[in-house]
């Protein structure tokens, strides 16, 4: 291997990282503040890249002005969605049955997602999709660069949200404990639905962030939800700086794994890391106990 | 029809059971051929002294299910050659009637069918399927029945291993031999023009790989240092690793072994890592109409092999367009023109030989098809003992933001572009 393809492989393993890190974030919050297991994440992300593509061929817009209209709209789906369908799971079989749900929630979004805009591969056209910047020899596209900057700051506003608003105290409360957060007066099941509410807002987000540099097509939700599974359980699900750490890790061990190993083999790291976390230290890695800590 | 399919199934060797298939065929023929000349005109077909009665060609297609979409492109392709054959005045003199039966994109169905045609319906002739799928189960049947069987789909090269005697694929190439053309233009170049080094990536899939190793094995066997080999799976999302490994190697050439989605992620992410390779072929891909609405402008003097073009000059692909359009309003695609090419291929060599029906016929022109050349919408085909065509694709290329064809030269439309410009 030489030293300007490590230089390039770690690039891009950690801005690779960084949208794992976002696509992330909304499962691990689910999880943590309801503990739904949300199969339907990665066809939200898909449906955004969708509306970013469409608004960019038929009214020629850049995606990322889309998400003034895809955030809210995410949102809203989210606390309609939890108020509508997750509440009426059954508390004591929630997590199970929770999966089956959203597993029918995701094939309903692909099947409009191809009824609609059919089964034709897509992908969005911009004028600096290839695009570079050169930094000591190596090469970071612009697109990727985008979707990384648009990572990190929606990671750290979900962050200052969680830490420093009064809604954020609240949700927290409510995942750390219920009943508790209850006795001291937080509505948790309003809450539990701004939460719900906010994890598909990243998924709107991150979604658009995916849509800059890939094709998509209404399937294409099948091959994220595995390896953002094994991130947020890596890193301790409930924990976003865990789901981001995971991330960044799983990003850059798959990338620089890719050069001895090859592709087949590299994508491998997110089942061993699974793995060996149920086996090591089954609250996760870098959480510490299940949905303690933000 | 239970001890017929059994038969088939059967592990008798094929001299056995096509003998036997001779005599049962034989005596359904005396059979056919006596009601047949009390229903004057039936469809039937069958005797080979009637120089009147229409010659009977026996089809089965995937006309619903899986493969609906290039079955009934076949079928389409199948009724222009039967439609322009008999305005010209048939098949030697006699009129040529399509009997076709949908075989549901089923395998089962497909055996059924054959048998049908020519134990019961004695067709004179058979065309085959849609897909090897569907290929290499009915021609096993024409075998046993000891009839020709040339067939418009079936590029994998497991049909060409089976050891079939019959079998003919009525194309210019199967997928190892698709980027030919372009690997005689690189070896040929002199010395200090040619270029040395070699990247490979290909999709984990028998046809992909087909045409990717086709290429990359006769370039290292040319004296070009093969630098980066990648393979990797079809839900591969992330191609940028990939693209950095290649572009690190700084192959002159690349080769990509892609279908759609792989290959539109695989180009955008070498242009992004700004590596610019002298020539740059990727299969499939660049053929489709979406090719350039996903990376833009920037698919200058990229290359694609393809079997088929409705541009070409061969003579009777000018006629052929022509007609077809006449009837659908729009070009034939590849499916349309390798089912024609079927209907040219056993025309050829029944007007040769002077014959149309079963038995001692249909070996003759067998016989014929091993020996002869024909000239058909695809360009002049030959064939090797396994019935594997001894042609190759032509190749296309990005062209002033039209795509092409560069190669070969006596079809070219276009100069082929070398080193490729920068993207």
């Amino acid at each position: 291997m030489t030293g300007s393809l490590l230089l390039q492989s770690l690039i891009l393993g950690v801005l690779l990282g960084g949208l794992y890190a976002l696509l992330a974030a909304g499962l691990t919050l689910y999880f943590g503040v309801m503990r739904v297991v949300m199969i339907a994440h990665a066809s939200f992300l898909v449906l955004a890249a969708y509306l970013a593509w469409y608004a960019n061929t038929e009214l020629g817009i850049d995606p990322l002005l889309t998400l003034v209209v895809t955030v809210p709209l995410f949102f809203g789906i989210g606390v309609f969605m939890q108020r509508l369908l997750i509440t009426r799971l059954r508390p004591a079989t929630l997590t199970m049955m929770s999966v089956l749900l959203t597993f029918a929630v995701a094939l309903t979004i692909e099947g409009v997602i191809g009824f609609v805009w059919g089964g034709t591969q897509r992908r969005i056209q911009l004028p600096y999709s290839s695009a570079s910047l050169e930094i000591f020899g190596a090469r970071i596209a612009v697109v990727k660069l985008i979707a990384f900057g648009l990572a990190a700051l929606s990671l750290l506003a979900l962050y200052l949200l969680m830490k420093h608003t009064r809604f954020g105290q609240a949700l927290r409360a409510t995942i750390q404990h219920p009943e508790a957060a209850q006795l001291v007066g937080i509505r948790t099941d309003r809450v539990a639905g701004l939460g719900f509410g906010l994890g598909l807002a990243t998924a709107a987000l991150g979604g658009t962030a995916l849509s800059l540099d890939a094709t998509i097509y209404p399937s294409l939700h099948w091959h994220w939800i595995g390896p953002l599974m094994a991130i947020i359980v890596v890193g301790g699900l409930g924990s976003i700086p865990g789901a981001a750490i995971a991330a960044l890790v799983l990003g850059v061990g798959q990338s620089l794994l890719q050069v001895p190993l090859g592709t087949t083999w590299a994508q491998t790291i997110f089942y061993v890391a699974l793995f060996v976390t149920l086996m090591v230290r089954p609250q996760g890695f870098f959480g510490g106990r299940l949905a303690q800590r933000f | 029809m239970a001890p017929l399919t059994r038969r088939t199934r059967g592990t008798s060797t094929v001299r056995r059971g096509r003998g036997r298939a001779l005599t049962a065929a034989a005596a359904a023929a005396a059979l056919v051929g006596l009601s047949a000349c009390a229903t004057a005109g039936g469809g039937g077909g069958g005797g080979g002294d009637d120089t009147d009665s229409p010659i009977t060609i026996g089809i089965s297609l995937p006309l619903t299910g899986d493969f609906s979409e290039p079955g009934k492109g076949v079928q389409r392709g199948y009724e222009a050659w039967a439609q322009i054959v008999n305005e010209n005045g048939g098949l030697l003199g006699r009129q040529v009637e399509l009997k076709i039966l949908d075989d549901q994109s089923n395998a089962d169905r497909v055996v059924a069918d054959y048998e049908v045609l020519i134990a019961q319906d004695e067709v004179d002739l058979v065309f085959g399927p849609f897909s090897t799928r569907l290929v290499v189960p009915s021609a096993r049947v024409a075998e046993e029945y000891g009839m020709l069987f040339v067939e418009p789909a079936g590029a994998a090269a497991e049909v060409f291993e089976q050891g079939f005697e019959n079998l003919f694929y009525a194309a210019p190439a199967i997928a190892e031999d698709h980027y030919n053309y372009l690997a005689e233009q690189i070896l040929a170049m002199p010395d200090g023009e040619r270029p040395t080094t070699v990247a490979v990536a290909s999709m984990d899939d028998p046809f992909a790989q087909g045409t990717a190793y086709g290429l990359r094995d006769k370039l290292e066997e040319g004296g070009l240092t093969i630098v980066a080999d990648e393979v990797y799976p079809p839900n591969t999302t992330d191609f940028s690793p990939i693209a950095a490994k290649i572009a690190d190697s700084g192959a002159d050439v690349v080769i990509g072994g892609t279908q759609y989605q792989d290959a539109v992620n695989l180009i955008v992410a070498l242009q992004q890592l700004n590596y610019q390779p002298q020539i740059a072929a990727f299969s499939t891909a660049p053929t489709n109409p979406e090719f350039s609405a996903a990376i833009g402008s920037r698919t200058e003097g990229i290359l694609s092999p393809t079997g088929y073009t409705p541009d070409a000059s061969w003579p009777s692909n000018v006629d052929f367009v022509e007609k077809y359009t006449e009837i659908h309003g729009n070009p034939p695609g590849e499916d349309e023109a390798n089912a024609y090419t079927t209907g040219q291929v056993v025309a050829a060599a029944v007007e040769a030989v002077g014959c149309a029906e079963q038995g001692e016929c249909q070996q003759q022109l067998i016989d014929w098809l091993r020996d002869n050349e024909v000239e058909t919408v695809v360009g002049p085909l030959t064939w090797d003992e396994t019935g594997k065509p001894q042609g190759a694709h032509l190749i296309q290329q990005y062209v002033d933001g039209q795509i092409e064809i560069v190669l070969p030269a006596d079809a070219a439309e276009a100069e082929l572009i070398f080193p490729k410009p920068a993207w």
